[in-house]
């Protein structure tokens, strides 16, 4: 394959995420020429992520990660909250086997996207914030630069690494406009809290930190869960709702968020904090449906632009299959870089690599997630019915008590959910999850 | 002719929080360009291009305004280079002392035609560095300027004043303070940035530009937050706008205020 | 007698506020003016002791006589400078400031002698916070400069300073046409926003100002981009701070630069008809709606 102009780089990366970000770095950790392009001002100022980042993949990359990233605390317990209008069930799991080796940490993105943008910086790569590429450049099927307003820059490899929307993946035809379907859509928000207040609160110590995830009347019955992490001195909030089931129950999402914030299971967690950032953002829940075509003539496409998200139903994972993708995609564009030849077929290695890391296999394995967490039982009945057991249990209304089992037999009664669904929802659940 | 533009890297208070003990979070805020910097760039900069002039873009101040993020911030708007003084001892420097560094910045540099700078900072908004500037250049200062154009010597500045507008003539070297809607900054390309990378950047030591010190000595010693009345927060239902004016006049007749 | 105050005038004698405050430090208080002789004369009759006018030819602006006027000002070194917040102004200030070697402040709520020292509550980053700050040696401050002097007080005679002017000169001066107006003065003012759809819609506000009894003063981006009022009439962080009975916000969407400048207003009104806009936490009385209807019915039940 012959490129008539002599690039201006080796590699343009197209967004300063965490998928952008690690590419380019171990790119230029290799000594190629590498651009670094970020729409916002700052990298780091326009992502939003619920900020729980299971950091193993960080490290391989990073070894001394955890010690000299900006990351906020190790997440030691994980609290899974059924939440109903007046009543909530909880399983609350603590383990020490979570912090050693540290398994997951929380992080703001605010915070690590600039130390990643400045790792890249050190590695020597050129980045270029407050530039939005606006499109590829392409010869015949071949993908040779990117240009922005007037501007055109030329490298042998183009990463796209711009997102959710991935524009850039759109416009090339590698990707089709994501189905209403597929696409949740996230509201988060950083209250800040005194430190002490929020390890009183949550009962940690040190840089222990806590995950709740919730689900049901917090999202008012829609499709999608609540969050709420722990950060050294502010906690992330936030929902995450199917945007196809949000359109149809004609909810607004920040209705649905106030709603969260003011819930009487919630709010007290948040009491005397101050909002310090707020906002929204789309998040691809097809799971493997939405992994396409990531390999083209000259281009690569990188973490959410890719379609990497998982939605396990308590959690939205995502930047550590970012970490998983770039290091694929920097391996396999290199190869293709020292045998010169960036065709689809060289650079076809990256698939490959993907999918025999722990970012395919998890897609795998969480192959069936999205459509287990279509079923609209999961946000609300589960919740009542598991409350109405307990009550049964914990009511002691001066009747003579029943065998668990029979409190149980009785709720399901009341409830709406018949028996077999119950089953069969227990069925694909283990199977999805 | 040679033209400085005086900017300012550092932090919008709208990304900074106020603690209930009157001292500022700045841990959120992001440093940057200030707001209105980029006009008198530009401004600089077309008159650079019409007359050749050689832009050279001056900052000083803390740790972090000679990095070279901030330097390319600053380049890629179309400056030739850039001098700093990066010195951590001027994070609490007053509006005088900034001012008498920048003047001996310009000393340094030799030379120079003209002085260009934003309307008003984004953290301090004092309006008063270029002021004082002029006064230890002893040269003239005119602020709300709108337009400059003619060479050195012989310049034309258009400037708005408190009812209307002027045009002045100014025959030797001046500090120029641009009004906030003077010239819509460009929003550098990748060309620009990537040029950028590639222009000087002198580094000043503070010691070694010996700042004559100042007269007076400022001490912080107290901090807390502005008074604020209390307000009622009343919402007054409008779905009938008669009865709600009716309403709001009550109110307001109560409260004195009509 | 030495001077504890030097007044610093420009073009106008708007210096109500800074003669009372220059009072309050107490000793002499003195005003040079680079402006012409006519502003000399009246600021003259403002209740200062001495007045030292800067004579000059005719097209020269002020702002050429800032050597003339730091020359005067350092004579007779004071402990402290004030100026108003008019661009030339500013440069006669700084000028002084640079002379003096003296510290400079802009967001003064308050000023005090203390000992041989001065100290200021400085308000800081946007009005987000107050500084106190103790200043040993010379002091310049940028205040509201208050109105004119009503004329009929007592005069002082002037002292006649004159230097070459700096490399200045007027060629040409316009007005925009755009009535000039004192905000400070009004007990009660209107503020329009964005949220007014045209120019032409103005007369609407109008006539409720002429049935409330208000000036009408906006927000910055209708000054400044829009451009259908004078710059001075645009209330907030870089504008006019202002402290009426009645501030009344109307399609103003309450962003902290613009809300600063209405702190000290004694009751605030808004209409919007956007019930999460950011004025509605800064407000007394708020009316949720259009107001397009909102305001012919206000203007309507006052008459
Ligand atoms: C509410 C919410 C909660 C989440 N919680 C978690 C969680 O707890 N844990 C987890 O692992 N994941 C979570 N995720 C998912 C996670 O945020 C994403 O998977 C992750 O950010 C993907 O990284 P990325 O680098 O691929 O994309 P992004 O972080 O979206 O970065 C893309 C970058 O490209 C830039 N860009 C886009 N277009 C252009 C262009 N044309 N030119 C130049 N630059 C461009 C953008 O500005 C941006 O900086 C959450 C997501 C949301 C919305
Ligand atoms: C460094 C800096 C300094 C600044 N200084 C100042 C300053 O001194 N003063 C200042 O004002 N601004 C200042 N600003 C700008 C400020 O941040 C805001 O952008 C500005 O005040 C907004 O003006 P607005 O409310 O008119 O417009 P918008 O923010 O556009 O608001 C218009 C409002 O009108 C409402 N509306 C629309 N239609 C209707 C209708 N039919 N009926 C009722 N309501 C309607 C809308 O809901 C909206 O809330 C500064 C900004 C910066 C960065
Ligand atoms: N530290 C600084 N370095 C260079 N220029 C400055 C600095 N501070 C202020 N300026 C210039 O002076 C203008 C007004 O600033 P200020 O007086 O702080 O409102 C700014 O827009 C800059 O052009």
């Amino acid at each position: 394959m012959t490129e008539p102009v002599e690039p201006d780089f080796d590699v343009i990366v197209i967004g300063a995420g965490i998928a952008g970000c690690v590419t380019a770095y171990q790119l230029a950790q290799q000594g190629r020429s590498v651009l670094l392009v970020e729409r916002g001002e700052e990298p780091g100022s326009k992502n939003l992520s619920g900020g729980v980042l299971y950091s193993r993949g960080m490290e391989q990359v990073f070894p001394d990660f955890l010690t000299e990233a900006p990351v906020e605390r190790r997440i030691t317990r994980n609290y899974i909250n059924f939440i109903n209008g007046d009543s909530s069930v909880a399983v609350d799991y603590r383990d020490a086997r979570l912090a050693e080796p540290v398994n997951a940490v929380t992080v703001l993105r605010a915070k690590l996207d600039p130390w990643l943008a400045a790792k890249c910086e050190e590695a020597g790569a050129l980045i270029m914030p407050g530039v939005r590429v606006d499109r590829v450049l392409t010869e015949g099927t071949r993908v040779v630069g990117v240009q922005a307003g007037d501007d055109e820059l030329r490298a042998h490899v183009v990463v796209a690494a711009d997102g959710v929307n991935s524009f850039i993946a759109q416009d090339v035809g590698l990707r089709k406009k994501p189905p209403q379907h597929h696409l949740a859509v996230g509201v988060k928000a950083v209250v800040s809290l005194p430190r002490k207040t929020i390890e009183d609160r949550f009962t940690l110590t040190g840089d222990e930190g806590a995950a709740v995830a919730a689900v049901g009347d917090c999202t008012e019955g829609v499709g999608g869960g609540g969050f709420l992490y722990t950060n050294i001195d502010s906690l992330s909030i936030g929902i995450v709702v199917r945007l196809d089931d949000l359109t149809a129950k004609k909810k607004v999402v920040t209705d649905i968020f106030d709603h969260f914030l003011e819930h009487r299971f919630i709010a007290p967690y948040l009491e005397g904090g101050e909002m310090l950032e707020y906002g929204c953002h789309l998040v691809a829940e097809g799971g493997l449906d939405m992994v396409g075509d990531i390999v083209m003539d000259g281009m690569v496409v990188v973490g959410d632009a890719a379609g990497l998200t998982l939605n396990t139903g308590l959690t939205v994972r995502g930047m550590d299959l970012a970490v998983g993708s770039a290091v694929a995609a920097a391996e396999a564009v290199g190869a293709a870089l020292d045998q010169k030849n960036t065709s689809r077929a060289t650079l076809a290695a990256y698939r490959e690599k993907l999918f025999a890391s722990y970012v395919g296999k998890d897609m795998e394995t969480y192959a069936k997630a999205p459509h287990f967490l279509e079923t609209d039982r999961m946000y609300k009945e589960y919740g009542e019915l598991l409350a109405d057991v307990l009550y049964g249990a914990f009511n002691h209304d001066l009747k003579p008590r029943e065998h668990l089992v029979k409190v149980a037999r009785g709720s399901l009664a009341h409830s709406p959910l018949k028996i077999m669904q119950l089953v069969k929802d227990g069925i694909a659940g283990a199977r999805a999850l | 002719m040679k033209i400085v533009v005086a900017y300012k890297w550092t932090r919008d208070p709208e990304e900074a929080s106020a603690r209930p003990d009157g001292t500022v979070d700045w841990s959120r805020a992001k440093p940057g360009l200030s707001t209105y910097d980029p006009v008198a760039i530009e401004v600089a900069r077309q008159l650079a291009a019409e007359t050749g002039a050689e832009l050279i873009g001056v900052t000083v101040g803390d740790k972090g305004v000679g990095t070279p993020l901030a330097c390319k911030a600053a380049l890629g708007r179309g400056l030739d280079r850039v001098v700093t003084v990066e010195d951590g001892s001027l994070a609490d420097a007053g509006r005088s002392e900034l001012a008498a560094v920048l003047a001996e910045v310009i000393k340094h540099i030799g030379d120079v035609d003209l002085v260009v700078t934003g309307d008003s900072s984004m953290d301090v908004a004092a309006k008063m560095v270029p002021t004082v500037l002029a006064g230890e250049l002893g040269w003239p200062a005119v602020a709300e300027v709108t337009s400059v154009t003619g060479k050195a010597g012989e310049l034309r500045v258009g400037r708005e004043i408190p009812g209307g507008a002027q045009v002045l003539e100014i025959s030797g070297p001046a500090v120029l303070a641009t009004s906030a809607d003077a010239a819509a900054p460009r929003v550098p390309g990748m060309k620009d940035l990537l040029a950028a990378g590639k222009k000087p950047v002198e580094h000043l030591d503070l010691a070694a530009l010996k700042v004559s010190p100042q007269n007076a000595v400022m001490t912080v010693t107290g901090r807390s937050l502005p008074e604020r009345k209390v307000r009622k927060g009343q919402l007054i239902d409008t779905a009938d706008p008669a009865q709600a004016a009716d309403e709001l006049l009550t109110a307001l007749r109560q409260a004195g205020a009509l | 007698m030495s001077v504890n105050a030097w007044i610093i005038v420009g073009d106008q004698p708007t210096v109500g506020n800074l003669v009372t405050v220059a009072r309050s430090l107490g000793g002499t208080v003195g005003a040079v003016v680079a402006g012409p002789r006519s502003v000399a004369e009246i600021v003259a009759s403002s209740g200062v002791d001495k007045v030292v006018w800067c004579n000059a030819p005719d097209d020269v602006p002020a702002e050429a006589n800032a050597t003339a006027l730091a020359d005067a000002v350092a004579a007779d070194p004071p402990r402290v400078v004030l100026a108003g917040r008019n661009p030339g102004e500013r440069v006669l200030l700084g000028a002084a400031a640079a002379r003096l070697k003296a510290a400079v402040l802009t967001g003064a709520r308050s000023v005090a002698v203390e000992g041989d020292g001065v100290v200021v509550v400085n308000a800081v980053f946007g009005d987000i916070a107050d500084e106190t700050v103790a200043v040993s040696g010379p002091v310049a401050l940028l205040l509201d400069g208050g109105s004119a002097p009503s004329g009929d007080g007592a005069s002082v005679p002037i002292e006649e300073v004159s230097a070459p002017p700096l490399g200045v000169r007027v060629v040409e001066t316009r007005t925009h046409g755009f009535d000039q107006v004192d905000l400070n003065a009004a007990h009660r003012v209107i503020g329009v926003g964005r949220g007014l759809k045209s120019k032409e819609d103005l007369a609407l506000i109008e006539a409720l100002a002429v049935a409330v009894g208000a000036e009408i003063a906006c927000t910055r981006p209708v000054a400044e981009g829009l451009n259908w009022m004078g710059k001075d009439r645009y209330i907030g962080s870089s504008g006019a701070r202002i402290a009426p009975q009645l501030y009344l916000a109307i399609g103003v969407s309450g962003q902290l630069q613009h809300m600063v400048g209405v702190t000290g207003a004694e009751t605030i009104v808004a209409i919007n008809s956007d019930p999460n806009a950011a004025v509605f936490k800064e407000t007394d009385h708020g009316l949720v709606g259009d107001l397009y209807q909102l305001v012919p019915a206000i203007t309507a039940a006052l008459k």
